[in-house]
């Protein structure tokens, strides 16, 4: 038999195999579906009635523009400038980044100027105090520009910030993209169990005494996976699109290659915990375990900059954020495939999928003769 | 012709030397039975002739081919069932016999195979359902789905309850009529007696004997255990057992009791004698036995062991 038949034949039977695997409907199709409901639900729909934000106000060489400008900031209810008074540029900066305001703004330096600046921290950049700051200034400098249209032709706000977005997020599309990196990750992780079970049945054994091609084996069971996380794309932005209004704009290179290198990261860290687990259960185990830290720690519910600074160190280490992040660049930024901080998280992922595939393999390769007996 | 030549196989694992030197041939059409205690290097030997384990040591020939030059080839030629009967449980018996026939470069079409295992019945069941004996029958089919010339079974019938273990018997035989060439390891010595054209006995890596179960009884059949039981009591039974003993038939003697066992090499003239004897003294026996020999007492014989299932 050739090898694309002897790929289809395969494929087809790891198509049943499952199709009638009840546990991976259960993890890889129905969990993640409920699991989103639930969240989108309780968290999206409902908004802050009352905002209101600290902030810094620098201005360094007071003059008529800038006193104008003050005196508007001080009216509005909603800011609170700390200290009550203008700053140093120094000061507000290091506020800025300490997390102590939520921006700073700088006023200009002369009457003539006709600039001043928001500074945000830039982990703050797409929380949602940045985003309603940047349009009460917005709206600042319009009425500015209206009342001082004669002393001066135009004021503009420049919004500091490293990366930014072209379309804005909102709570519904980043948690659809979480839950969709989530899934997929799940899938590669729990879903290598298999090979375990064909472990121990003997199963691996059983088709190395027979002139079976593994390579066609293994990329038919690939194959099977991957095809598995398309669909849970799918249903899972379907439901976001249709039922909870989430927007997405995809760029499909870039969702192409995340997606991939994503899926293939993922199974070959399963791949890693099948290679020293000796039961179904210790498996499972070990799973659950790195499933759940990974769970919170990734950015998948809520943003990373949200959690305490202590445990963010931990959150960029692991592979689901990149993975997020990844998803949510090219399913709902429409970042294209060419950007740096795209292929910088493709890189972190590249990097766990092959240390912990050759970790695995190595450890398989070591038990081989133990388990030979 | 041989199909199968194995020289001087050895393997360690670790400290453990699992098989120590084993050499034997198999013809063509053979059935070709491996005996031996757990841990005897059956399984081990059987493993690195199937080309799963290299050996420390030794040669395995098939016909002209071998493991180093020729693995592919060899796998089409040989069908295996191992012990621990490896397939996939979601799948049906003919789901199951499908996907081994594509491994294969030729194979019996999977009604053929189904009605020879006699699961033509079950094939549309999920193997995970299947009782044990149908599980060990699907394991012989698919060790049959590329019609091989050498079939490797691995303690078939173990854990099988009669009527099952007979339905693989027949598998068996019926495979040994097609002239195919089995290979077969067995912890069951009735089933080693029925099945074989010969018996290799293997103890602790080596081997202790090989040949004909009939040829390997007579061995033994020269020495006959038997055994008297006396109303009379002890002294009866030991006044016997000095008469006994000063018979030149008689190789030796044990009494428990008011029984007496002895050994010999012509059971009729040493009872015929015996019976004279009680007549004569008036002593009532009870019970007489000549035991029937097995290829277990062989066992025992050659290894000093007590058999145990």
């Amino acid at each position: 038999m050739n090898n694309f038949n002897q790929f289809k034949k395969m494929f087809s039977a790891q198509l049943k195999l499952t199709l009638r695997e009840k546990q991976a409907w259960f993890w890889g199709i129905f969990f993640p579906v409920i699991l989103m409901v639930i969240f989108m639900v309780i968290f999206s729909g409902s908004s802050d009635d009352e905002f209101k934000s600290e902030i810094a106000v620098v201005a360094d060489n007071p003059n008529p523009t800038s006193e104008m400008l003050l005196a508007q900031i001080n009216q509005l209810p909603i800011l609170d400038v700390k200290s009550g008074e203008p700053v140093s540029r120094e000061t507000a900066d290091q506020w800025v980044k300490d997390q102590e305001v939520d921006a700073a703004i700088v006023l200009p330096e002369s009457a003539e100027d006709t600039s001043f600046v928001l500074v945000v921290n830039k982990e703050d950049e797409q929380g949602v105090t940045t985003q309603a700051l940047s349009a009460i200034l917005d709206k600042m400098v319009q009425q500015a520009n209206l009342a001082a249209v004669r002393a001066a032709p135009t004021f503009d706000i420049q919004f500091e910030s490293v990366t930014s977005g072209s379309n804005e997020l909102n709570y519904t599309d980043f948690l659809l993209t979480g839950m969709i990196a989530l899934s997929i990750a799940q899938g590669g992780m729990f879903g290598m169990v298999d090979m375990v079970e064909m472990r121990r049945k003997g199963l691996i054994k059983r088709l190395r005494m027979t002139p079976a091609k593994m390579g066609i084996f293994g990329l038919s069971d690939m194959v099977m996976r991957l095809l598995f996380s398309v669909v849970q794309i799918l249903l899972l932005s379907l439901i976001g699109v249709f039922i909870f209004g989430a927007n997405l704009f995809i760029n499909f290179p870039s969702l192409i290659i995340v997606f991939l290198i994503g899926a293939l990261s993922f199974n070959a860290l399963g791949y890693l915990i099948s290679s020293f687990s000796q039961t179904q259960n210790a498996y499972m185990g070990v799973a659950n375990i790195v499933s759940f830290v990974m769970m919170f720690l990734s950015g998948v519910f809520f943003p990373i900059e949200t959690m305490p600074d202590w445990l963010q160190p931990i959150s960029n280490i692991l592979p689901l954020t990149y993975f997020a992040e990844g998803l949510r660049d090219s399913m709902v930024y429409e970042t294209g495939l060419f950007t740096g901080t795209l292929w910088f998280g493709i890189g972190v992922l590249i990097l766990w999928g092959a240390a912990t595939f050759i970790l695995g393999s190595w450890l398989y390769k070591r038990k081989s003769i133990v388990a030979a007996r | 012709m041989n199909v199968l030549e194995v020289k001087n196989l050895q393997k360690s694992f670790g400290s453990i030397k699992a098989v120590q030197d084993i050499s034997f041939s198999v013809g063509a059409g053979e059935v070709f039975t491996i005996i031996g205690p757990n841990g005897a290097g059956k399984t081990t030997t059987l493993e690195m002739i199937e080309g799963l384990v290299t050996p420390d040591q030794g040669e395995i020939h098939f016909g002209d081919m071998n493991w180093g030059n020729h693995a592919v080839a060899i796998k089409m030629k040989i069908g295996v069932q191992p012990q621990a009967s490896a397939m996939f449980d979601l799948l049906t018996p003919e789901e199951n016999l499908d996907l081994f026939a594509t491994f294969y470069e030729k194979a019996r079409p999977t009604e053929e195979i189904l009605e020879l295992i006699n699961l033509t019945e079950h094939r549309k069941n999920q193997v995970k359902k299947l009782s044990g004996g149908q599980r060990q029958r699907l394991a012989i089919g698919l060790a049959m789905i590329s019609d091989p010339d050498i079939i490797f079974l691995d303690e078939p019938t173990t854990g099988l309850d009669p009527q099952a273990r007979r339905h693989i018997w027949d598998i068996i035989l019926e495979l040994k009529k097609l002239g195919k060439t089995t290979i077969l390891t067995t912890h069951y010595m009735e089933e080693a007696e029925k099945l074989s054209d010969r018996v290799c006995i293997v103890d602790q890596g080596n081997i202790v004997t090989i040949d004909t179960p009939s040829a390997l009884i007579e061995k033994l059949t020269k020495e006959r255990e038997v055994r008297l039981s006396f109303l009379d009591g002890e002294s009866a039974a030991t006044e016997t057992a000095i008469f006994a003993d000063n018979l030149n038939s008689v190789s030796r003697t044990e009494r428990e009791g008011e029984v007496l066992k002895l050994w010999t090499i012509r059971p009729e003239d040493t009872l015929l004698d015996l019976f004279k004897f009680t007549k004569e003294k008036e002593y009532q026996v009870e019970q007489v036995s000549i035991r029937e020999m097995s290829l277990e007492d062989v066992f025992i014989a050659f290894t000093g062991k007590e058999w145990r299932d």
